[in-house]
């Protein structure tokens, strides 16, 4: 082994500061996510209700376009095509134009994103605990912020992945099938769309590292998650509408709070007997800072030498 | 340029004190961090990679300065100033000195499902290499150290001694002039601890690099580092070069002899089985043992230690030659094997200085 | 430093191909002690076990008696499977082991062996004293019994007051001595007669280090067996000079460290001599049958090869006293266990 110390060689070059650090950290993240079958099996899922959307879509704008026809066939059976457009319409809201189709969309997909994110909280960070990493990369010239950015970051590809793009390609697709004044006259929905996916991320990103960093393991993670987003949603709909308590109640929700600021955001009506925006807004920056900040305590650099 | 500068570097955790008043200058090379468990070395290795800021004090690693200390507040001040050691480690503070540090963690900081390569690289890429760059040198480095059939394979299935070197491989890829190595030979066969020690050896001697190495084998210690320094309870109680601060003893001997004795048994294979710890032929040796013991007595010569297998420490009045132990060792039918001056070796060296360190506290 | 490689791969191949040693009927000549006319401690008899298709360990012959007895080798020579074999964690292929004349397997056996583990599993919530008295009434003590043994063997191994009363405090606190004192503990709490450690002084200070090689050294002398494996070839040589050296399975020798080192006869020693009259002296060594070769170091220093230490060591002397050299430094520098163990272990590497 000595013989081949001759071939050690210096390296010299220049150094990128440590904001260039976070994003290994991300990709390393997402690696180790895309190598598991569960992973694309959820996000197929997630497709397919993506694919419900976007064929409804072109199936209404051919309903539309047929609409002084007496009948049509599809799969067989003869409907109206009046009845079709009003069922596409009403039931699944299938208006590009307005903002409830996209905040639906996200409502939908937000049950996948749930299973997702409970599954890799555990991979990206907990694996980090349980295998001793953080050792690995806090000695290394980057602080505990770059580190925490870098998983948000992977944190937020997953989200978006799931919630924002196949909204904007719902949006792309709405505007190709109507008219080209479309783009300009409601890029507003287009905001709409990328703020409601900011506001989960940053929201969720935070809520799932603190989560991870405070039970590192798989399982007691997917219990905690559930319990802070399933059960508090049930509570929340046994408080308000069984035991007709307050309305703000539902504030425990949390993904009720991101579904309200996301309607206001594409300005769509987000329904009967919710809280009002501010609410649903202070209680979703409240969350963030806590966890961000328990995070940042939590992190700390005492774990890397024992 | 001074390597280690610290000065009056205290921290205290709440109450307890972790460090107290540590004041070293140390030069450039390989320095060895001696000290029981607790004596403040895990504390002292935190604040030199500048993850942690004294309580009291300053110093510079390289030219690079600590973390700035933070003062000691008890009550609300204190709780204040915690919130204040978060925010000022929050940042970037810190990360300049640990780019020129390699750290070579003690446990097993791996990340599972990642190539040995691209562990490697993902280390260069955290501290600011550009990615092509870290990816080619990872490749380099591992093939230097013997791991190149084995770095397209995944961490899970590395053995103890591949780990160790990989944990060597990821501190020294973007080249730090510094290395802090915690406890690089544990888990490793004799063999591969002699590989290792060579390599450590090698990089600071041939390569230059400065060297922290912080182990309880004072073995290890004694083959790669020239200079020490001891901590206990907090305090460094020596640093300096091994050489200057072992105590030399003009006047002790190391002694090895053996009686004569069958060479039929000798000449056997071992054989296995039946084994004690009193094999049959010493019952003839400690005869010439004692014969040659008794002479050496008579000459003046105070017998130290000795182990009844022929390996004694002595010590010899003035004007000793050397010459002497061979006539004595004739007339009583031994066969010097060996002699040393006995000076001090690092073990002894410190348990003395802990004992001294023991003693000044009381 | 070794001059022929193959030489001592012949040595050594030797060794491991026979097939197996009688157990010896040995006249040693030895005065006998009663306790070697009972039966050994820990017999194995042509033990093999395979793990699937590769081999742990391959047909392995060993008796021990009450002492400290050293093992060695390379990781994955099968020093682990060895060490399970003996607790009766494993069930052997072929061949049979034996604990005072029980079979492992039998838990009977386990009433006479404590295993120290290399690895930390504790409960972490207990407190070092909790988890001993456990681990004693998992062996079958009676709660009173339990706690009498656990106290007793707290004390035994120094955890009582030295560490601070540090038996009271949860398992997750402790640093790797401590562990390592705890895990000694209950191993010894049912007062074992063999003793089969593992690693037992990774992690622990140098002033640990010596209080541990003092208890092995006192639980030897109380009649135990040890058994220990360790790395650490130097605080190896202090606690014992009694080692088996295992490769690839097998064991390629045992005994003292010098009877193994006679082995390699062929591998002349370097012996390193530091003498003002350097050139003088290497001009007088050249005249001895033995010398095959003499290196003209730094300073005073000569490193010569000698083949049959012995004899050379005889001439040696008589040289000096005649022509009158003044001898600074005598020393064999390829005596130690790791050198002994670099050619034993890189032979059987390369062989």
């Amino acid at each position: 082994m000595s013989a081949e110390l001759l071939h050690y060689r210096p390296w010299r070059g220049t150094f990128h500061g440590p904001l260039s650090a976070s994003w290994p950290i991300a990709r390393v993240a997402l690696k180790m996510m895309f190598r598991r079958k569960l992973f694309w099996a959820i996000y197929a899922l997630a497709l397919l209700m993506f694919l419900m959307f976007f064929f409804g879509q072109y199936l209404l704008s051919w309903a539309e376009s047929q609409a002084d026809e007496s009948g049509v066939r599809i799969f067989g059976a003869k409907v109206a095509p009046g009845d079709l457009i009003h069922g596409l319409r009403e039931v699944l809201q299938l208006n590009g134009r307005k903002g409830e189709m996209y905040a639906l969309f996200f409502r939908f997909q937000g049950y996948m994103v749930m299973v997702l994110l409970a599954l890799a909280g555990s991979m990206i960070v907990g694996n980090d605990f349980q295998y001793g990493t953080l050792p690995y990369y806090l000695s290394k010239p980057i602080s505990r912020v770059h580190y925490l950015l870098g998983k948000c970051l992977a944190v937020a590809v997953f989200i978006n992945l799931m919630t924002t793009l196949p909204a904007i390609v719902l949006w792309v697709q709405f505007g190709l099938l109507d008219t080209w004044s479309f783009f300009y006259q409601k890029a507003d929905l287009l905001l709409g769309i990328i703020g409601y996916g900011l506001v989960l991320t940053v929201s969720l990103s935070a809520l799932l590292l603190a989560a991870a960093v405070w039970v590192r393991r798989t399982v007691p993670l997917i219990m905690a998650w559930c319990t802070l987003l399933f059960f508090c949603r049930v509570l929340a709909d046994a408080l308000v509408f069984v035991l007709n308590m307050d309305w703000r109640w539902r504030l425990i929700d949390l993904w009720d709070c991101t579904y309200i600021v996301g309607t206001w955001l594409l300005q769509a009506d987000p329904g009967p007997r919710q809280p009002a925006i501010g609410w649903a807004a202070s209680i979703l920056v409240i969350v963030s800072i806590v966890c961000t900040m328990y995070l940042i305590l939590r992190v700390r650099a005492v774990e890397v030498v024992k | 340029m001074a390597f280690i500068h610290l000065q009056g570097v205290s921290r205290y955790f709440g109450r307890q004190a972790a460090l107290r008043d540590v004041n070293v200058d140390l030069e450039p090379g390989r320095i060895g961090l001696l000290g029981p468990n607790g004596a403040g070395k895990s504390t002292l290795l935190k604040i030199l990679l500048g993850l942690l800021a004294p309580t009291k004090g300053s110093g510079t690693v390289l030219g690079w300065p600590i973390a700035p200390a933070e003062g000691q507040d008890t009550g609300f001040a204190g709780w204040l100033g915690s919130w204040r050691e978060t925010a000022a480690t929050l940042g970037s503070a810190g990360s300049a000195l640990r780019r020129t540090i390699g750290y070579m963690p003690e446990a097993d900081s791996l990340v599972p499902g990642l190539t040995g390569a691209e562990y490697v690289a993902l280390a260069g890429e955290l501290c600011g290499m550009p990615r092509k760059h870290a990816e080619r040198r990872a490749h380099e480095l591992l093939t230097c150290l013997g791991l190149e059939d084995a770095r397209y394979r995944r961490l899970e299935e590395y053995s103890t001694g591949m780990k160790q070197r990989l944990k060597l491989a990821q501190a020294l890829t973007h080249d730090p002039p510094v290395l802090l190595l915690d406890e690089p030979t544990s888990g490793l066969d004799p063999s591969g601890r002699e590989a290792m020690l060579r390599l450590l050896l090698s990089l600071g001697k041939d390569h230059g690099k400065s060297i922290i190495l912080c182990t309880h084998l004072l073995g290890d210690v004694e083959r790669v580092c020239d200079s020490v320094v001891i901590l206990h309870h907090g305090r460094v109680l020596r640093h300096g070069g091994v050489e200057e601060l072992r105590a030399r003893r003009q006047d002790r001997y190391r002694l090895q002899v053996r009686a004569e004795t069958d060479d039929a048994a000798a000449a056997n294979l071992a054989p296995k089985g039946a084994i004690t710890n009193v094999p049959a032929d010493e019952a003839h040796r400690s005869r010439g043992l004692e014969r040659f013991k008794e002479d050496l007595r008579l000459e003046g010569v105070n017998v130290l230690a000795d182990d009844g297998r022929g390996e004694m420490r002595v010590a010899v009045p003035k004007g000793w030659v050397s010459r002497a132990f061979f006539a004595l060792a004739e007339n009583s039918g031994v066969t010097v094997r060996g002699f040393q001056h006995d000076d001090e070796d690092l073990e002894e060296l410190f348990h003395r200085v802990l004992s001294e360190g023991n003693g000044n506290e009381r | 430093m070794i001059a022929d490689r193959s030489s001592v791969t012949a040595a050594v191949a030797e060794t491991i191909a026979r097939p197996s040693f009688p157990v010896p009927t040995m006249d040693m000549g030895r005065d006998e002690r009663p306790s070697e006319l009972a039966s050994p401690v820990l017999l194995f008899d042509h033990v093999s076990k395979w793990y699937g298709p590769v081999i742990g360990v391959n047909d392995v012959t060993l008796e021990l008696r009450p002492g400290i007895m050293g093992l060695v080798g390379a990781n994955g020579a099968g020093k682990t499977t060895l060490m399970r074999l003996a607790t009766g964690q494993l069930r052997t292929d072929l061949g049979t082991v034996e604990v005072r004349g029980i079979s492992t397997l039998k838990a009977a056996a386990k009433r006479y062996v404590g295993w120290c583990p290399d690895a930390d599993v504790f409960y972490e919530e207990m407190s070092g004293r909790q988890f001993v008295r456990v681990m004693a009434q998992l062996c079958g003590f009676d709660r009173r019994e339990a706690k009498r043994r656990a106290d007793e063997v707290i004390e035994l191994v120094g955890m009582n007051d030295a560490m601070g009363g540090g038996a009271e405090r949860t398992l997750r606190g402790y640093s790797k001595g401590m562990r390592q004192r705890i895990k000694l503990a209950q191993a010894l709490v049912q007062d074992p007669e063999l003793l089969i450690l593992d690693e037992p002084l990774s992690g622990i200070d140098p002033v640990g280090r010596q209080e541990s090689i003092a208890l092995f050294h006192q639980l030897a002398r109380r009649g135990k067996c040890l058994l220990v494996s360790s790395h650490e070839l130097e605080a190896l040589e202090k606690l014992t000079d009694q080692v088996i050296v295992m490769a690839r399975g097998r064991i390629a020798a045992v005994g003292t460290l010098p009877r193994i080192r006679e082995m390699f006869d062929d591998v002349p020693l370097a012996i390193r001599i530091d003498c003002s009259e350097k050139r003088r002296l290497s001009a007088a060594l050249l005249e001895l049958d033995d010398v095959s070769g003499i290196e003209l170091g730094e300073q005073a220093t000569l490193t010569v090869r000698a083949a049959n230490p012995k004899r050379f060591f005889k001439k040696f002397a008589e040289v000096v006293l005649e022509e009158g050299f003044d001898v600074q430094h005598l020393e064999i520098l390829d005596d130690s266990a790791r050198a002994i163990l670099g050619y034993l272990l890189a032979g059987t590497a390369h062989s």
